[in-house]
């Protein structure tokens, strides 16, 4: 996934493969990974050629900002997701909690 | 037997509504707040089998003394003297208890599905810490603190609260989330979280849930403060709610206000028969009901 957001353009499997060449990971092992992150929704695979092309389909700030959400948001009627140090989120303060994170 | 089900209908609607309200203000609660959480599991107990109970009994009166009884006469084909009324408000109490399991379960798998959801983008996006094991670190400005309960659970902080705390006030944060790791604080709100969201327009169950919930923060503060210090807990919660208090919170710097107070000056715990006694009505309560369903 570093290796998805590290590059400017999509990568083909090929490319990922060689962008982590000090792993000397095998092509099959680097599409096992890919198609993993897809089925997470981490990245967005479209076919170019006879390849497939993958991109983050978000970028990591993005995906730190919808942790942060997460916390902040920790209402008690949320659920018991995470714990967090300040305690649960009364549901008429959570906007404007929101409002810090932009 | 058969006139234990106005009792335990009373006793139900009365755990539900004015004792859940007088514990929830009951001020002794953060003295114990220990005690205040075992009292809360079996008033949330003791107030769904007495409710069921009482639909359960009333239904299953004309079949003999407590459920005993009555499966003896369901055996022995003695069901004829039921008549459709007993059966409408069986129907209904069967109705009733699947439809809370329902809502439990349901409440899990979300809770569940929420928790792994986060897990993995957080291992894909925390980096570990080096100073504290098992902590991890998220690349974000807003000091916060928090960990992910579970077998899998995570301890994380963000770049933020690193930066703006200080060494030993980061340990007291710590040690607080760590509290609610090991006593898996998260199963003690589960079913606060999971029935309030049913009975919403309840008043003592909003203010049950609101009261668990602040409860697991003190007692996890009473942890971490016996660990670390109390002066460092609450200099670490001044610091990481700097940020909520200017943003004018109210409800949530009034519970953050009542944490405070109690790390600065604690309050007197309570007397060792006091806390006993808390415990034993614990316990009396959830045989109430119990006991006459037999």
């Amino acid at each position: 996934m570093d290796a998805l957001w590290a590059a400017p353009e999509p990568m083909t499997a090929r490319e990922v493969q060689d962008a982590l060449a000090e792993r000397a990971l095998a092509t099959t092992t680097v599409l096992t990974v890919l198609g993993r992150l897809e089925r997470k929704g981490l990245a967005a695979r479209a076919k170019e050629g006879r390849a497939h092309r993958y991109r983050p389909t978000a970028s990591r700030e993005d995906h730190i900002a919808e942790l942060m959400r997460d916390v902040l948001d920790a209402a008690p009627d949320r659920g018991a997701a995470l714990a967090s140090f300040l305690g649960s989120v009364p549901p008429g303060d959570r906007s404007t909690l929101r409002d810090l994170l932009k | 037997m058969s006139a234990a089900w106005p009792i335990l209908l009373v006793l139900g609607i009365a755990l539900a509504e004015p004792i859940s309200r007088w514990l929830a203000a009951a001020s002794w609660a953060e003295r114990d707040p220990v005690g205040a959480l075992v009292l809360w599991q079996a008033i949330g107990l003791a107030g769904g089998l007495s409710l069921l109970g009482a639909g359960v009994t009333f239904a299953l009166a004309p079949l003999g003394d407590g459920l005993l009884d009555a499966a003896g006469a369901l055996l022995d084909g003695r069901v004829s003297v039921l008549g459709p009324f007993h059966y409408v408000v069986l129907a209904v109490t069967v109705l009733v208890a699947g439809w809370l399991l329902g809502v439990l379960a349901l409440i899990t798998a979300r809770t569940l599905r929420a928790r792994r959801k986060h897990r993995d983008l957080l291992d894909l996006l925390a980096t570990p810490w080096p100073t504290a094991s098992g902590a991890h670190v998220l690349d974000h400005p807003v000091p916060v603190a928090y960990c992910l309960p579970g077998p899998r659970s995570r301890l994380v902080v963000s770049a933020g609260a690193v930066t703006t705390l200080a060494q030993t006030e980061l340990d007291a944060v710590l040690a607080h989330e760590r509290a609610h790791l090991a006593e898996r604080h998260d199963l003690v709100v589960l079913p606060f979280v999971a029935w309030g969201a049913t009975a919403r327009r309840v008043p003592g169950m909003a203010a049950a849930q609101r009261a668990v919930a602040t409860l697991i923060e003190m007692r996890a503060d009473d942890v971490a403060a016996a660990e670390t210090g109390p002066a460092e807990l609450s200099a670490a919660l001044r610091a990481v709610a700097g940020g909520a208090e200017t943003a004018a919170l109210t409800q949530l710097s009034a519970a953050i206000t009542r944490r405070l107070a109690r790390l600065d000056s604690p309050p007197l715990p309570l007397p060792r028969p006091a806390r006993l006694a808390v415990r034993l009505a614990a316990v009396a309560l959830v045989a109430v009901p119990t006991v006459p369903l037999l």
